[in-house]
């Protein structure tokens, strides 16, 4: 079953994603990452089926079809669980960054390591 | 008989682990290492010689499952070419015993030789193409291995460098050629099939008893693919044996040490392009000799050219490893010229004179390794009346240029005269321009005289006064010379019953189809055949001609020295080109901007997946896809907020603007997720959410409100690649949304958990659960939570350490 709305609400977040991973800013940076590995998460719980009931057997709902893909959640629920991981490195790695260099302009550092 | 699958197994086998053992060998024996890997290619040797005239396949089964198999052909071809890697090895082992006194690098040296023999019996005897492509290439190794082998000096670098490039990209082209083979085999026989000779299902078929050879020839023919074929072949060909325009290698590659010459860049290995086209001969040549056009015409032009230019550019050189170089290509000339020639008389010709040509070669390399050892010196003009110091070396040297001087009764007369027979024939079939062959045969023949003639003459003539001391050469470099030597002398004396016997198996390996009765026979004229009269003239206008022969050096030199002609300078040419490249390319790509990066992989991703789906199509109707809206409102209005955060995102003024809109994103996530019964989801989002934010404020507070400035120009583009993006993301969605796959993975859950009331077994019996997710979570797919775990442990400890060394401080 086409998702329209998930497929156009989906293909805003990559692109607004993709812009902030494109800045100068590594903060910036960060933020488009964490937004891209959030759509994606949708994404696969999208495939997974959003129109069924919950996958817990006490709670099932009437007739057999009706039951949302509970591996991809399960995989999702990793994803989720990484996605946070790689985010507080990244930001720990900005702040690092920062102290070694007193910048988080990614031109500047580029420019100034050729110098070097 | 069939040849004994064993033996020929270790045939190929015993060099390549005895080069594994060689650095241990080295440790005990020193530089008597020589020694040791003498006594392996004579173990070879005398395994080959043992399945002499053992004619016969040997498959040996490999990949069983994909058909891959070893197939292994011995014909006299194969035993010829065996016979001179292993043979001529023993030699040149026991010479460099001698030669590489007191040099760096032998284990080294003598791991590659290894190699190198290991791999030379590989061509010689494998007939799966793509084996023999292999062990090709792996000659090609070898050789700029050995060829660079004083790692230091830039000299043999470059030479190394020029004939690594120049032989391993004329393989691939070969392999080409090859690849095509296989493709057509497979409207012809049964299945495609690489193997070239020797079973029922091969390209050629079994000589006398199958062939396919017609078929094939007929089906390149129809697809347009028999020049291209032959063309890439000759390429490969021609690239390994030195022939015109791609010669330029070989003198180069007389940087490495002298035994190397003698045993890769004149016996052998240069050796295997000729190899490959008396190989191929059969396939090619239809048996009407005269309709082989094409094969001809390419190679009859390639090796009379080589041979006429090659021996001019030997009379050129000053130096007696470059003079001995150019020869050799010269004389490989004359082999492919002679395979060119489509009658009997042409393999012939180069069947013998593959014999020949590494017996007097190889001796004649010896011969100057020795006077560059002795006389310190490999100038031309520097040497001369070296028979008075080295009068067993004078008379070896005697011996082996007159052979190659093609002076009667020496063995090199009896293969030149064949090439006259040959170009003679052909000419007088043909007529009109093609008595040019016979001509151009004869001029190069002269000049192959006169460079002989000078190379002999070292030792005779006056000594120069600047000649120091020389010394006697060690018994190690003069046996294997003195053994050569003989070895011509034999061949010459005993030419006639050693064609009938010896050489007849070899000749056949390249015939088309062996007439009723032929046997190989050669005998010294009692008639003036027009071949006679040719040689006659070869040798009086070499005898003329040679009191001017200082003129005709540097003649050829000023000619040279013209840059348009010269190879050469393409050669260097377009590898400076090249490097320029490499130096440019990276100033664009390698940018040190993430920024770089990221755009070029997103826009890749873009443009591949949209192109894919243009090229291919979706296998879905889009257009009908949109139509049917079935979302329900609070989702989409979840979802819009979600936009408006992530927008909010992108816009904000500040660090601090940012991380709370993109928490408002975060939570509208997880709201989602609570809409598409994914309640573990939301509960998890709803931790991770506010565990991130409390970390951005963390952070955010040691960092400046630093927020790049946008600038318009950059701010369009960007914005173009994040659409491009946005699209690709969209139409994928729908595209994987309107496809149903019907069992999935997850069927297998859903149905051990019926749902609603049955209450399945397996997920709450056995995984003591009623929630799907989080039974697979800690049950099914444990080993993943796991990994999971050690993912954010790992985070959390590499942060530690990231703060922590920021304490103690670096001592850069």
């Amino acid at each position: 079953m086409t998702e329209v709305v998930l497929a156009i609400v989906l293909g805003a977040l990559y692109a607004l994603g993709t812009f902030l991973v494109l800045r100068r800013d590594v903060v910036r940076v960060v933020w488009g990452v964490t937004i891209i590995s959030q759509a994606t998460n949708v994404y696969l719980v999208t495939m997974g089926g959003i129109h069924g009931s919950i996958p817990i057997v006490s709670h099932g709902g009437g007739g057999h079809h009706a039951v949302t893909d509970p591996l991809v959640q399960a995989l999702v629920l990793t994803a989720i669980v990484i996605g946070f991981g790689t985010t507080a490195l990244a930001l720990v790695l900005t702040y690092r960054l920062y102290q070694e260099h007193g910048t988080l302009d990614l031109q500047e550092l580029a420019t100034t390591e050729e110098s070097q | 008989m069939q040849p004994d699958s064993a033996v020929l197994l270790a045939v190929l086998a015993i060099p390549f682990v005895g080069a594994a053992l060689v650095p241990l060998v080295h440790r005990v024996l020193g530089e008597r290492t020589a020694y040791y890997a003498a006594t392996i290619a004579a173990l070879c040797s005398g395994l080959l010689i043992s399945q002499y005239e053992r004619w016969g396949t040997v498959t040996v089964e490999w990949i069983p499952a994909l058909d891959v198999s070893l197939v292994l052909y011995l014909d006299g071809l194969a035993f010829l070419i065996g016979l001179l890697a292993s043979g001529i090895g023993v030699l040149v082992f026991i010479y460099s015993g001698g030669y590489m006194h007191g040099e760096p690098g032998q284990a080294k040296y003598y791991t590659t030789l290894l190699v190198f023999m290991g791999s030379m019996l590989g061509v010689a005897l494998v007939v799966d193409l793509l084996s023999l492509f292999v062990f090709w290439e792996l000659t090609s190794v070898a050789s700029f291995l050995l060829i660079g082998h004083y790692q230091r000096a830039d000299r043999s670098l470059y030479a190394s460098r020029k004939a690594m490039f120049i032989t391993v990209s004329g393989g691939l082209f070969m392999l080409i050629g090859f690849l095509l083979l296989g493709h057509i085999s497979s409207f012809v026989l049964d299945g495609s099939t690489f193997t070239l000779i020797g079973t029922e299902q091969s390209l050629i078929g079994i000589p006398g008893e199958v062939t396919h050879a017609e078929a094939i020839r007929h089906e390149l023919v129809e697809r347009g693919l028999f020049v291209p074929v032959i063309g890439l072949i000759a390429i490969g060909a021609a690239t390994k044996s030195a022939q015109i325009p791609f010669h330029i290698w070989l003198p180069d590659a007389m940087e490495a040490p002298t035994p190397v010459s003698a045993f890769l860049h004149s016996a052998t290995m240069v050796k295997a392009g000729v190899y490959l086209i008396g190989r191929f001969r059969p396939l090619f040549v239809p048996e009407h000799v005269f309709a082989a056009e094409v094969w001809t015409w390419l190679f009859v032009g390639l090796g009379l050219a080589t041979m006429t230019i090659a021996a001019m550019l030997a009379v050129s050189a000053t130096d007696i490893k470059e003079l001995l170089a150019y020869s050799t290509a010269s004389h490989l000339g004359l082999i492919v010229a002679g395979f060119g020639f489509a009658e009997t008389v042409g393999a012939e010709t180069g069947a013998f004179h593959i014999l020949n040509h590494a017996a007097f070669k190889a001796t004649l390399f010896l011969v100057a390794g020795i006077i560059a050892h002795e006389a310190g010196t490999r100038s031309i003009d520097a040497l001369g009346g070296l028979r008075h110091d080295m009068p067993i070396v004078a008379a070896i040297t005697a011996v082996a240029s007159l052979s190659m001087a093609g002076i009667p009764p020496f063995n090199g007369f009896y293969s030149k005269e064949l090439l006259f027979d040959a170009a003679w024939e052909t000419a007088h079939h043909f007529g009109g321009l093609t008595w040019l062959l016979p001509v151009v045969a004869v001029f190069g023949s002269i000049f192959t005289f006169l460079y002989s003639i000078r190379f002999l003459w070292l030792f005779f003539g006056d000594r120069p006064t600047e000649l120091g001391e020389i010394h006697r050469p060690p018994l190690a470099m003069l046996l294997p010379a003195g053994v050569l030597a003989i070895i011509v002398l034999v061949l010459s004396l005993g030419a006639a019953p050693i064609a009938h016997d010896f050489v007849n198996p070899i000749v056949k390996s390249s015939l088309i189809a062996t007439p009723e009765g032929y046997h190989f026979s050669v005998h010294l004229p009692h008639a003036l055949k027009p071949p006679v009269l040719m040689s006659v003239v070869t040798i009086a206008g070499g005898i003329a001609m040679y009191p001017f022969y200082d003129r005709l050096h540097h003649g050829i030199r000023r000619l040279r020295s013209i840059a348009l002609l010269s190879p050469n300078q393409y050669y260097d040419r377009g590898i400076t080109g090249i490097a320029h490249v490499s130096d440019v390319v990276p100033r664009y790509v390698q940018t040190d901007l993430m920024r770089t990066y990221a755009a070029v992989v997103m826009s890749a991703v873009s443009v591949f997946a949209l192109g894919g789906y243009l090229l291919g199509g979706t296998g879905t109707d889009l257009t009908e896809a949109v139509s049917g809206v079935n979302l329900a409102l609070p989702i989409t209005i979840i979802l819009a907020v979600a936009v408006v955060g992530a927008l909010a995102v992108d816009r904000a003024p500040s660090h601090i603007a940012g991380v709370l809109t993109l928490s408002i994103l975060g939570f509208t996530v997880a709201v989602f997720y609570v809409l598409a019964s994914a309640p573990d989801l939301a509960l998890t989002q709803l931790v991770i959410e506010t565990l991130v934010l409390v970390l951005f404020l963390l952070v955010l507070d040691r960092l400046p409100a630093f927020y790049g400035e946008l600038r318009r120009g950059r701010a369009i583009l960007d914005g173009l690649i994040a659409s491009g993006v946005g699209l690709t993301v969209t139409i994928t969605v729908l595209v994987t949304t309107a496809a149903d796959p019907s069992d999935g993975i997850a069927h297998f859950f859903v149905e051990k958990a019926p749902v609603p009331a049955e209450h399945g077994t397996l997920i709450t019996d056995a995984g003591g659960g009623n929630n799907i997710v989080n039974v697979i979570l800690v049950d099914f797919r444990a080993l993943d939570t796991m990994g999971e775990i050690s993912v954010v442990a790992m985070a959390a400890l590499a942060i530690l350490t990231l703060i922590g060394m920021r304490n103690r401080g670096e001592r850069a």
